[in-house]
């Protein structure tokens, strides 16, 4: 009787020893900072896609021992948020890796990355403040002094417009297109003829826009977002601002598509051929419109391509026997000189920034027409 | 010829703050109640005008008048339903106060779950402006705004000295005590102050959604300046808030000629604070008494 | 889960500092400022500037923080000093605007509309305070000085020339008290206490930037002292717990669409408000309408 009952003990005890540890093995956790509620809740539902995708091809393929999960924390898309879900990441899931959204939100958890040794990503924000936010930060997206780059050389050799005009917001996304503008058009025999900047909460352009047309110019870019470049395009417009507008990949939204007033506005975005055949791409792109029943976006792309670089990481951590932390994961970036990830083959800067394509479109008002791409120098 | 431009659009946008302004002024001047609402009025009328013009395509005039019930409408609920209340208790400047900037909050709020938090325009060819000479541009609706500012301002002058309840308005603005003496009950006066005071909003509301455009936000923008606007001028005196409004709107503009747009929103709150600081009771007030 | 306490505590805690200050102006006062978060900012400016070039002590920081706050208070101290109500009111709010503007153009101390990062830990004698149960009662021990501070002013015979100055300031000018002194010291402490709760801000978030200064968080610490019960010491730290465990609270109403939390949430306090001052002006632990005590 007893000898059955210590055996039987014995037994439960080895089985649930065994699914301990085999539940160790098993699981693989990152985690993402999204914002899940609150106004930008769908960006959270679109980056979500491209990640649980990436997560579902890594486990299919049996990349890592054991099962990639991904413990999605609220940032609400503000930075005090973000930072309580990054602590919980942190602290208390002890995940290596982080996705991150949204550039306020990016800055106040990279220094929590910074201090824990947490690799945190960046696939939406494309401000270059997000190159200098330490080692343990990385950007999958190319940042936008690569879009001006992009953009200048066609806007004035292709289109010959010569004497540009910058209306931008002064924090620091606007600040270093205007620095890009100012060393890139010259350089192009451009010229940066005057730069206006206006407050993020302005609504009233029509002021502006006559120093605009004071200024005589040949085209105007705008660096601004959200709904705020809605209204200086429709009052730019309204004021006798005739002159061919141009932007960055803020004006991909669906807004400015739908929007008359920006018919034939030219803006860069990040080049990816959905047409590929390359083979991660193609994958990708053919199961997500099995799944969404439509195509992906950049975005969904980036954050697909986040995750991705997290286990082809891990992988070689695991071959080479090395716990899956911070550090390693960073030490093996640095070693590894190119990534296949969708979009084709990606290397990373030193500062854990990526060159990519970048194609220059125009406003159609049938979801953008891609005039050309410029490939990374 | 850029200063000429600036000096245009200063006085289109100053005569709408000068209406809205008047309107507050109004109010404030009859009741004492600090009316901070009186944005969301003023965005409310601008969103039914444009869900019944550019949504539902209904027919301009029926828009606007739709605009303008609703607007009377809110403000007339909110004097019976809110202030009224709180005046029978104690009515102390704080908890009007505090009442209306909630309402505020709340209509704000409602209207960025029912429209969205982006801004939307009334879309209309009158918006576009035209090169009448060298480097100088005004849009139709510019013109539409004078006129109606003069219009509504003339009728309002006409309807305060000639009619009963104008000449009561009046009457409550320069002393209540008085009024009930004369055996006119203020709380039905107040009642009249806040429709006509909301019914001034109407104009500039439209106006605005089919200019600039508008989103949830912009009640509080409004209230700002109407509220500046009214310091500037003098409490209790609607010519001084008109007064005010246009100045506030030429001066937001001309700032740009000499500073960077940043600072413009700045320049008109520095008007405001140098004058509270040193001119309490504004071009045409009374003396205020601390 | 305890991670997440740790974090609302500390919020909670550093709110309530906000809360605390500006009932003692609002409430005791008299003075209704809508300028509380420029206070707010400058404490967390500062510290994080000082950190950031000079070095983190919370024996040099704080002070610092505090004194610079203390002085530009007197900007707000002297419309205070000139007008009350409506005109004081618009005076504040255009402090608040201008305010903003200049947290967003001086970028060579605020970082401008791109904020401040990599705000180093805060240090006690050399040590870093990294740790969330460290930090978090390093913050409970700034609100029980700050409420004790409170609570002996309040009590003492400043505190009476305070509540005599809002019930009736001409009186209180006939009975011989110095107006314009009390009512400048009153609004110089609560800025420079709420300095405080800046400091600790940029201390636990590591980054600050222009949005968490602007005119929706003055009016979410006056909503906190209105819901809580203005003039009573207890009322602005119920407001401040209850308005920051809202949000959790309806995170977890399945009914309630996720995309407009933030807006619901408003709603929530901004009809709270209304009700109160119709049905209790006192707010929640204040006393019942009528009487100021």
């Amino acid at each position: 009787m007893v000898f059955f009952k210590h055996s039987f003990l014995a037994a439960l005890l080895g089985v649930a020893l065994s699914f301990g540890t085999a539940a160790q093995a098993q699981e693989v956790r990152i985690g993402a900072v999204f914002p899940m509620s609150g106004p930008n809740a769908s960006y959270g539902d679109i980056f979500g896609s491209g990640a649980n995708l990436a997560a579902e091809h890594v486990n299919a393929d049996k990349m890592l021992s054991g099962k990639l999960s991904i413990q999605y924390e609220d940032s609400q898309a503000l930075p005090q948020q973000g930072v309580i879900g990054m602590n919980k990441l942190v602290n208390v899931e002890k995940v290596p890796y982080v996705l991150s959204a949204f550039t306020g939100v990016s800055k106040a958890i990279s220094t929590v990355a910074q201090r824990t040794k947490t690799v945190a990503v960046n696939g939406g924000g494309v401000g270059p403040d997000m190159a200098e936010l330490g080692p343990y930060f990385w950007n999958v997206i190319p940042l936008a002094n690569f879009e001006v780059r992009a953009m200048i050389p066609y806007l004035v050799k292709e289109r010959g417009l010569k004497r540009v005009v910058l209306v931008y917001v002064d924090d620091p996304l606007g600040q270093a297109i205007r620095k890009e503008l100012e060393s890139a058009l010259p350089a192009t025999g451009g010229q940066l003829v005057e730069a206006l900047s206006v407050p993020n909460t302005a609504q009233q352009f029509s002021g502006i826009a006559a120093r605009v047309r004071d200024a005589k110019p040949d085209a105007v870019y705008i660096a601004s977002y959200g709904s705020q470049q809605l209204q200086i395009i429709k009052q730019f417009r309204d004021n006798g601002v005739t002159q061919q507008l141009a932007s960055y990949s803020a004006f991909s939204v669906p807004e400015i598509n739908a929007f008359p007033e920006a018919k034939g506005a030219l803006y860069t975005t990040q080049n990816v051929d959905w047409t590929s055949k390359d083979p991660v791409t193609k994958r990708f792109v053919d199961d997500y419109k099995a799944k969404h029943n439509k195509l992906p976006s950049a975005y969904i792309a980036n954050y697909y391509n986040a995750v991705r670089l997290f286990a082809l990481l891990a992988k070689d951590l695991q071959k080479k026997g090395k716990p899956i932390t911070g550090e390693n994961l960073l030490a093996q970036r640095i070693e590894t000189k190119t990534f296949d990830l969708v979009g084709g083959k990606t290397s990373f800067e030193a500062n854990g920034t990526v060159i990519a394509p970048i194609q220059v479109n125009e406003v159609d008002g049938k979801g953008g027409k891609a005039v050309t791409v410029a490939h990374a120098k | 010829m850029l200063l000429l431009q600036l000096l245009i659009n200063g006085i289109q946008v100053g005569a709408l703050y000068g209406l809205t302004a008047v309107g507050f002024s109004l109010i404030f001047g009859s009741t004492k109640i600090f009316h901070f609402a009186h944005g969301s009025a003023f965005a409310i009328a601008a969103y039914v005008f444009y869900y019944l013009y550019s949504v539902t395509a209904a027919h301009w005039l029926v828009a606007a008048l739709a605009a303008a019930v609703a607007a009377v409408l809110f403000g007339i609920l909110l004097d019976r339903l809110v202030y009224a209340p709180i005046q029978r208790h104690e009515g102390s400047f704080f908890t009007v106060f505090v009442a209306s900037f909630g309402v505020g909050i709340v209509v704000q709020n409602v209207l960025g779950m029912v429209f969205g938090r982006s801004f939307v325009a009334v879309s209309t060819p009158l918006s576009r402006s035209v090169e009448i000479f060298s480097g100088v541009f005004v849009s139709p609706l510019a013109g539409i705004a004078i006129l109606c500012v003069a219009l509504f301002f003339g009728g309002l002058q006409l309807f305060l000295m000639r009619t009963h309840i104008g000449m009561a308005l009046r009457a409550l603005s320069e002393n209540t005590e008085l009024v009930r003496v004369f055996g006119l009950r203020p709380r039905q006066l107040s009642t009249y102050a806040f429709a006509l005071g909301s019914l001034l909003v109407v104009p500039a509301a439209i106006l605005t959604a089919a200019g600039s455009g508008i989103n949830p936000a912009i009640g509080h923008h409004v209230m700002l300046i109407s509220l500046a606007a009214t310091i500037v001028g003098g409490v209790g005196s609607l010519r001084g808030a008109a007064c005010a409004g246009l100045l506030l709107g030429l001066a937001e503009n001309l700032a740009l000629w000499v500073f960077e747009p940043q600072w413009s929103e700045a320049v008109t709150f520095i008007v405001l604070f140098l004058f509270i600081l040193f001119r309490p009771s504004g071009f045409f007030g009374r003396a205020v008494t601390s | 889960m305890l991670a997440y306490v740790l974090n609302l505590a500390t919020l909670i805690c550093i709110n309530a500092i906000l809360a605390i200050t500006l009932n003692f102006i609002m409430g005791y006062a008299g003075i209704f400022s809508i300028a509380h978060a420029i206070f707010f900012g400058v404490g967390a400016y500062t510290a994080a500037f000082l950190a950031v070039s000079a070095g983190a002590s919370i024996f040099v920081t704080v002070p610092v923080a505090m004194a610079v706050a203390g002085v530009l208070s007197l900007a707000l101290a002297l419309p205070a000093l000139r007008v009350r109500g409506e005109y004081f009111v618009a005076a504040s709010l255009g402090l608040q605007v201008i305010g903003v503007t200049i947290f967003s153009e001086w970028k060579s101390v605020t970082g401008g509309i791109g904020g401040v990062i990599g705000i180093p830990p805060i240090e006690v004698m050399g040590h870093a305070l990294a740790d969330p149960i460290e930090f978090l009662a390093v913050a409970l021990l700034c609100l029980i000085a700050i409420i004790a501070v409170i609570h002996v002013l309040v009590g003492s015979s400043f505190g009476r020339n305070l509540k005599a100055i809002r019930d009736s300031e001409s009186a209180s000018l006939a009975f011989g008290k110095n107006v314009a002194v009390i009512k400048t010291l009153s609004v110089v402490l609560s800025a420079s206490l709420a300095a405080v709760a800046g400091a600790l801000y940029a201390y636990y978030l590591s980054f600050i930037n222009v949005e968490r200064f602007m005119r929706d968080t003055s009016v979410l610490i006056m909503a906190m002292v209105i819901i809580g019960g203005t003039g009573t010491l207890l009322g602005p730290i119920v407001g401040a717990a209850l308005l920051m465990l809202l949000p959790g609270v309806l995170r977890y109403l399945p009914f309630l669409p996720q995309t407009e939390i933030g807006s619901i949430q408003q709603i929530a306090y901004g009809l709270a408000m209304v009700l109160l001052m119709i049905y209790r002006p006192g707010g929640i632990v204040g006393a019942t309408g009528g009487e100021k005590k």
